[in-house]
This record gives C-alpha cells, structure tokens and sequence, in this order.
C-alpha cells in the first residue's frame, strides 16, 4: 500500500466516523430525550485519531511537520477541532450540551469537505524555503488549536443568542466563556506572537499589515473585545454572544478569504 | 479631570475602542495600500479617489486615522491597567498579575512598534557573484562570494544559500558568513536575511550611430510614440512588449540580429542573482520583551482563573 493511500483511506474513515457520529447524535437529538448520548465521542475520538495520523503520516513522507499547504492546515484544523469536542465531552460534560457538539461535529465535517474539494490541493509537496521554520509549525499549530476551542464558542454562542430558556442560556454563556478562555492564549501565542517571531526571522520584519495580519489581528481584537465585554454587565450576554459569532466569522475569513480574495504575503495555496 | 479619568478607564470605552481598531483594520485590506496617490485617483471614482487620499487610507497604518485610535486604545489600557492595581491594592486584595503583564506588554508592544515607525531601516540588494559590494550602513560593506540554489524534482526551491562577507570601513573583513532563509546573518545592530531570488535578464542593443547600450528587464525606451518594454528572454529570444494608449500591448519576439525600433539586438544574457535585505530595527527587542509579557501574563491568567474556578 502506497502512503498516499493509506492517508486517503485515514481521511475517508475520518469522514466516516465523523458521519457515525453525527448521525447518532441527530437519532438522539429526535428522540427528544436531552443530555448528551452515551456513544457518538467515540467515533469523534477516533476521527480526531485518523485526521491526526494523516498529518503524521504525510510529515514523515516530507520530513517536515507537515501544516505547510491548505489542505494539510484543514485536516490539522479538522483532526484538532474533533479532539477539542471529544475534550469538551470528557471533561466538560456538565455545560456541553448535545446541540454544541452537533453543530462542533458538523463544523469538524464542513472543514473535512472543503480539504476533500478542488480549491485544496493535496499533493504532496516538501516545503518551500521560507516554509522550513519550526516557528511557522507553532504558528500554524497553536493559532488552529485556538480557533479549534472556538468553533466551540462560537456554536454555543449561536445557540445562546436564539435560546429561551434562561437556564440553558446561563449554560451556554458559561460554556462559550470557557471554550474562548481557552482558546484564546492559544491563537494569541500562535497567531500573533509565534507569527511575528517567524515574520522577524524569515523576512525581517514582524509585522507587515499584510491582509492575513491584518485579519488575524482583527479576530484577536474582536476575542479581546468579547473577553473585556462581560466585565461590563450590559453587554454581557447577547452582546458577547455576538462578538463570539463574529470572531468565528473572521477566524475563517482569515483562514479561507484572505487565502482567495486578498493578494499579500500568506495568498499560498 | 475625574470626568475624563472616569471615561478612560471604562470598560465600555476599552470594548468599543478595541472593535473600533478591529473594523478600521479590516477596511483597510479592501484597498491596496502605500501606491502613489495618483493610482487612487486614477482606479476610483473622482470623489472616492480623492476621500481616500485626503483620510490617508492609502497608507492607513501611518495615518492619523489610525494612530489616533490606536492612542486611544492605549491611553485607555493604561488608565484601566493602573486603576485596576491601585484599585486593588487600596482594597488591600492580591495583584491579579496575569491581566496586569498582559496589558503592561501591550503598551511595551505598541512602544517597540512606534520606534519600528520611526527608526526601522530595510534596504534589498539583488547581487550576482562577483558584483561591485552594497553598502551597508555604518560603513560596512556587503559581498556576494557566492550563490547555490537547491531545487526539489519537480523545479521547486529546496534551499537558497548565499556566500556572503562583510568588510568593516577600512577593508577588514569581519567575516564571511553563510545566509539561508529563516537563518540571517546577525552583525551588531544589523541582520542581514535571504529574501528573494530575481533573474536578471540583459539585451545590448545596437544604436544607429554605432553605440551598444544595455537593457536589463523591466526597462523601456520610446520608439515614433510608443513605449518599448523589455519583458525578458524566453526560450533563447528576446520579449518586448509594444504599449501605445490604452491598446493591448503587442509582445514581438526577436531573436539576436534582429531590429527593434531604431535598435539592432546584438546580444542577450541572463543571471540569477540573489535577494538579500539588510534590516536594522531598533524596535524589535522592546516588541519582542512586550510579546513575552503578554505570553507570560495570558499564562498567568489562565493558571490564576482556573485556581478562581476550583471549589
């Protein structure tokens, strides 16, 4: 078996797996019986385990980790945002509540659909010169590591805002409050701060308001505004609610649409 | 004074001044930036043009539209970050230092970068083997010894190196070094990167009274109202590029003896040569030391909130 094939055959059971789970989780979700059910993290854990080995896999065959292209970013993200839910669902069973992981598990799969489509090509390709940093793999890694906890915030979030039971709605606060808390240092160190050391080392400049930047840096201060924001209790609530759906918005602007839309320094493909 | 004290150390103030500086950063992408003014005026409609350039939205990171904002932030981050440490302290409460060493390396970051603004020196020198040395600042120069280019099976780059040295005023040699992507030449206030690669094309032409001169590409002359540009070599012929008005350019593809314009082409050449940039950033370090205050504080924070979350 060529390696190709073995991480095309990792991918597609992730892709399955991820499909097991969601499926069962909707049968529970229809039933009607609330909390969350006792089976579909399995197959989320060992989804998060094939998307991982992907990445493992293809980093031995070039020798480098491999987070340098699209579409070894989007089955990192991927592999890293169903180990996130399968945490949450661990360790934080008492504020995830079965409609988060549902739409966490349809995010994980959305990213796992648009690695499999054209606009992510998936050869195989050892890295260009300015890719070979292990600055860039702290970059990469952390920033969607990050962004992976808020997936988490940003579907509780959404569930928050068209809540009406008070009870859930101070759950679901809670929840997104934890999962941005979280994920926060860890986009702050990879996006922002790992992202300027390799910007200083590779071209000698740390910040160059290049759109991917400046995005990146925009998401940030939006998280920065939702963490200052339930400090104020006006806005805490559906004003941070917001200010986590939109942090999300540009999170993957930053990722997807600064790629395809705005020429700078990150356009790769 | 309290008034203005009280303003300042608001929260709604910080929240709504952080998410002013996120929407203005974000407008900013949508229009090319640090271009003459004349292409704003010249690609937008006459108003819009003209809007853009009187608000500096061409060069929006050293207008007044964004450092006045920015100092707004960071006034405000300031008032809040003491208001909080006094606050605490005359309550007689522990420091939260996490927050703290997180604000105080914002305000370090934003010093490092205004000195970057102000005092930041870059200069790109493109340079073949054997090429005259570029001048560096304080008196040094710069030679290119040599220039290796690995490339990948498929004509990908692997790896550039470039064999530099470095002459102290005087002409003795510091050294010679070295230099790959993500791994400069360090000097004393000076860092020399591998930035780039750029092959130089060469076309000498045959003037009508006899006199050779030299096109690299990019260059143009003008011929009966024309502009021609030398586009470079492909496949061993030279490429010109005729532009007239607003018509598509014509390309015409010539080979050595062949006319073009008042010209004979006698010869053509080609060299890779090698992109080094030389940077001088005195705001680099306090930057760096503002980074790690605020890894070190969102360290802090986390370890500190959690500690708050245990029963």
């Amino acid at each position: 078996m060529t390696p190709l094939a073995l991480s095309q055959i990792l991918g597609s059971a992730a892709f399955g797996l991820l499909a097991v789970s969601l499926a069962a989780q909707a049968v529970f979700l229809l039933r009607r019986r609330g909390g969350l059910d006792p089976f579909s993290h399995y197959p989320l854990a060992a989804a998060a385990a094939a998307l991982l080995a992907v990445t493992v896999e293809r980093s031995i065959r070039i020798r480098f980790p491999a987070v340098t292209n699209t579409f070894e970013s989007l089955v990192f993200f991927a592999g890293a945002a169903a180990l996130v839910l399968f945490l949450h669902r661990w360790i934080a069973r008492r504020l995830l509540s079965p409609w988060v992981q549902f739409g966490g598990t349809v995010t994980v799969l959305a990213l796992l659909a648009v690695a499999s489509s054209p606009i992510a090509p998936r050869e195989l390709l050892p890295p260009v010169p300015a890719l070979q940093s292990y600055w860039l793999v702290l970059h990469v890694s952390l920033t969607f590591l990050g962004e992976s906890f808020f997936i988490v915030g940003f579907v509780s979030a959404l569930l928050y805002l068209v809540s009406k039971n008070e009870a859930e709605k101070t759950r679901l606060e809670r929840l997104t409050y934890t999962a941005i808390g979280i994920g926060y240092p860890m986009f702050t160190a990879g996006a922002l701060i790992f992202g300027a050391v390799w910007a200083q080392t590779a071209w000698g400049s740390y910040w160059s308001w290049d759109p991917k930047e400046t995005w990146a840096l925009a998401t940030w201060l939006v998280y920065t505004a939702f963490l200052h924001s339930r400090l104020a209790p006006r806005l805490r609530g559906r004003v941070s609610a917001i200010l986590s759906v939109a942090g999300f918005v540009f999170a993957l602007f930053t990722f997807f649409g600064v790629n395809y839309l705005l020429p700078g320094l990150h356009s790769y493909r | 004074m309290r008034t203005l004290y009280r303003l300042f150390k608001s929260v709604k103030l910080a929240v709504g001044s952080i998410l002013i500086l996120a929407v203005l950063c974000l407008l900013s992408t949508l229009i090319p930036q640090g271009l003459d003014p004349a292409h704003y005026l010249n690609r937008y409609p006459q108003p819009l043009g003209r809007l853009i350039v009187a608000l500096g939205f061409h060069d929006f990171f050293r207008s007044p539209g964004f450092s006045i904002p920015c100092l707004l932030f960071a006034v405000n981050l300031s008032v809040c970050a003491a208001s909080r440490c006094f606050g605490r302290l005359r309550r007689g409460l522990r420091l939260r230092l996490g927050p703290d060493l997180i604000h105080a390396g914002l305000l370090v970051v934003i010093a490092g970068a205004l000195v970057s603004a102000r005092l930041r020196w870059e200069r790109t020198f493109f340079l073949a083997p054997g090429d005259p040395p570029a001048e560096l600042p304080g008196g040094c120069t710069l030679r290119l010894l040599d220039y290796r280019q690995d490339r990948y099976p498929d004509g990908r780059p692997k790896e550039w190196v470039s064999i530099v040295s470095v002459q102290a005023r005087g002409g003795t040699l510091i050294g010679s070094y070295p230099i790959r992507v993500n791994h400069p030449l360090r000097l004393p206030r000076l860092k020399i990167h591998q930035t780039s690669i750029q092959r130089e094309d060469t076309a000498l032409l045959l003037g009508p009274d006899g006199g050779l001169s030299a096109i690299h590409r990019g260059q143009y002359f003008e011929w009966r109202g024309a502009i021609l540009v030398f586009a470079g070599i492909e496949n061993g012929e030279a490429v010109f590029e005729r532009r007239q008005g607003r018509a598509r350019p014509a390309v015409h593809r010539l080979s050595v003896s062949q006319r073009i314009g008042a010209y004979r082409l006698v010869g053509l050449s080609s060299r890779e040569l090698s992109g080094l940039t030389a940077v001088r950033d005195p705001g680099f370090i306090p930057a760096a030391a503002g980074l790690a205050l605020v890894a070190a504080g969102l360290g802090l924070a986390f370890v500190q909130k959690k500690g708050d979350d245990r029963p």
